[in-house]
């Protein structure tokens, strides 16, 4: 668990760059922190490490202050991923990266080959690859293997997608939520909000060093309010299905829809309802989810179930358009 | 205008071409976007613009790339780089000076721009990149959006005819990378500046872009307007190219049938074909 209480923060020692912080992420929370560049989300991934002390307040990792923990500690509680790998990898072959964190720890030995082995093999790596010699999004890979090979209980990803292509981004992010179905705490900085609001359960809106919102993720997402002062925009779909439901007789599985899934479902339960024979929407929605993503399939399935009800007005095949 | 005409390129260390066979024309004035997966060709294309591809990588150079009528293999760097200008993907390797100003200047001693054309240069780069009340700041205190611009205002008080920037929002939030396009839109439009971007962001260059470019394992597969290519999602999808999700919602859409109107490539667009499908 990490607690922040009353925390405010400074490089200089004179301007603020965190004021009055306080949050707490649970063990196996997925929390995403948005905001603009400068709002302090960095500031308080560096808190969380250690690599930042507090001007005031107190920040915890498991009940402890980050100030009476060891460097070495913290590293074994959290793991860090920058978010330029080449900050990151300083080895010359992949496996001696995989084993850096081990020997910076003092934990050399088989164990800690074992684990080696099994994360090169978990991830097709080749373990004698020169590092540098990787593309982008491998090297990303790497950085994310040194930390998890060390098994600590939360992770920090700065960023953990910029300079990805999209796949290079899936694979990444799926190793991430492999990682916290696992029971890891996940903390992510990050300014994609398709991202955000495809993998984060939590987000954290921060603006000029402060925290905005704390809340589930499409609530914050959702939040005009948040949004502004944040200066933040949520993902495209959620946007569109904010937009359409100002429209008065929106109906509110299309207003409430956060995924291409659910929209498409809904649009498709909305034509039925206004005269598509039912079973033939109801199929319409189910194929388009699940030839989407099979991620979303159980939302969206959700939507048709709730909304295919038998007897809903206007199943009756009478005035398609 | 920028022609490749047959150009193949394959780097001195490198078993294979890394781009083969490309055949593309650029008018002036034109907003180009490049994309493609990691590792496609893209960036090798900008350094074919900018004269990196030869001059300072070298290799097996085949066909040919004029810019603005010079042969970029014929040509010496010094004579690409008055008239193309590039912004690298990592900034800090860019940045020279300690102080905006100096960075600002530094280019325009180097090309010899006479002394009394200078201030007035700097003044149009700064205040077109709107950070006027930056000109004073040490570099080292600037965000990397703030940083961002001030790489392309230390390029555009050259006055290039053609601009080059490889992933100039890669660490931006959404709001500065909008600003960002905005005010190189709104510069290259005024000036006829031919602009060439690498991005991965395709939802940004989509809104702002006259061609899309698509590259693929070295091969451009697409190049045409936004709409034209975003009508092929799941094919860009498939090559590792992300795809605006209001699109995808409507290219879904139209797969079912329940969509049948142009391409969609933003949020305002889905909106309003969303309206009129349920109306």
């Amino acid at each position: 668990m990490i607690e922040f209480k009353n925390v405010s923060a400074s490089y200089d020692g004179e301007l603020a760059v965190l004021r009055d912080v306080s949050f707490t992420v649970n063990d196996g929370d997925f929390v995403a922190f948005v905001g603009t560049n400068g709002a302090g989300k960095s500031t308080t991934m560096r808190l969380v490490n250690g690599l930042l002390k507090p001007t005031a307040g107190e920040v915890l990792v498991d009940g402890v202050p980050t100030t009476a923990l060891k460097t070495s500690e913290l590293a074994r509680r959290i793991g860090f991923l920058f978010q330029n790998p080449d900050r990151q990898i300083c080895c010359n072959t992949v496996r001696e990266e995989l084993l850096f964190g081990f020997k910076a720890l003092g934990e050399e030995g088989p164990a800690a080959e074992e684990r080696v082995d099994a994360i090169i093999e978990r991830f097709g790596f080749d373990a004698d690859a020169e590092p540098y010699l990787l593309n982008r999004g491998t090297r990303q890979l790497l950085a994310l293997a040194s930390i998890i090979v060390l098994a600590p209980p939360t992770i920090i990803l700065d960023e953990p997608t910029t300079g990805l292509d999209f796949r290079e981004c899936v694979k990444v992010m799926d190793v991430v939520r492999e990682l916290n179905e696992g029971g890891t705490t996940v903390i992510m900085v990050c300014h994609d909000m398709e991202v955000v609001g495809d993998f984060a359960r939590r987000v954290i809106a921060m603006t000029d060093g402060r925290v905005v919102t704390d809340g589930a993720t499409f609530d914050v997402l959702r939040d005009g309010r948040v949004l502004k002062e944040a200066h933040i925009l949520p993902p495209q779909v959620t946007e569109v299905s904010m937009i359409l439901g100002r429209d008065e007789g929106c109906a509110a599985s299309i207003a409430q829809a956060d995924t291409v899934p659910q929209m498409v479902a809904a649009i498709a339960q909305e034509l039925q309802l206004e005269g598509r024979a039912a079973a033939e929407a109801a199929a319409l929605a189910n194929d388009v989810a699940a030839a989407l993503s099979a991620e979303t399939v159980a939302s969206a399935a959700t939507v048709v179930e709730a909304k295919a009800m038998p007897g809903d007005a206007g199943a009756d095949g009478e005035g398609g358009r | 205008m920028i022609e490749f005409k047959e150009f193949s390129f394959r780097y001195r260390e490198g078993e294979a071409p890394v781009v083969r066979d490309i055949a593309l024309s650029i008018p002036d004035g034109c907003f180009v976007g490049i994309t493609g997966a990691a590792g496609s060709g893209k960036s090798t294309l900008t350094y074919a613009i900018n004269g990196i591809i030869p001059h300072c990588y070298p290799g097996d150079f085949y066909g040919s790339v004029t810019v603005e009528g010079l042969d970029t293999v014929e040509a010496s760097l010094t004579d690409i780089s008055r008239v193309v200008g590039s912004v690298c993907q990592d900034i800090d390797s860019q940045m020279v000076s300690t102080v905006v100003e100096d960075e600002i200047l530094y280019g325009l001693e180097n090309f010899a721009v006479p002394k009394d054309e200078i201030p007035a240069r700097v003044d149009e780069a700064l205040a077109a990149m709107g950070i006027v009340d930056l000109r004073d700041r040490t570099i080292d205190s600037l965000s990397g959006g703030q940083k961002q611009k001030v790489a392309v205002a230390s390029v555009i008080a050259l006055q290039p005819r053609v601009l080059v920037l490889d992933e100039p929002t890669a660490e931006l939030d959404p709001a500065s990378s909008v600003a960002v396009f905005d005010l190189l839109a709104r510069y290259a439009r005024e000036h006829g500046t031919t602009v060439v971007v690498v991005e991965q962001k395709i939802a940004l260059l989509s809104d702002y872009a006259d061609m899309l470019v698509i590259v693929d394992g070295g091969c451009i597969r697409f190049a045409d307007t936004p709409d034209a290519v975003l009508a092929h999602s799941d094919e860009l999808l498939a090559l590792g190219v992300n795809v605006p999700r209001a699109t995808t919602l409507m290219n879904a859409l139209g797969a079912q049938g329940l969509y049948g109107g142009p391409t969609v490539r933003n949020v305002a667009g889905a909106a309003a074909a969303l309206k009129e499908v349920l109306a």
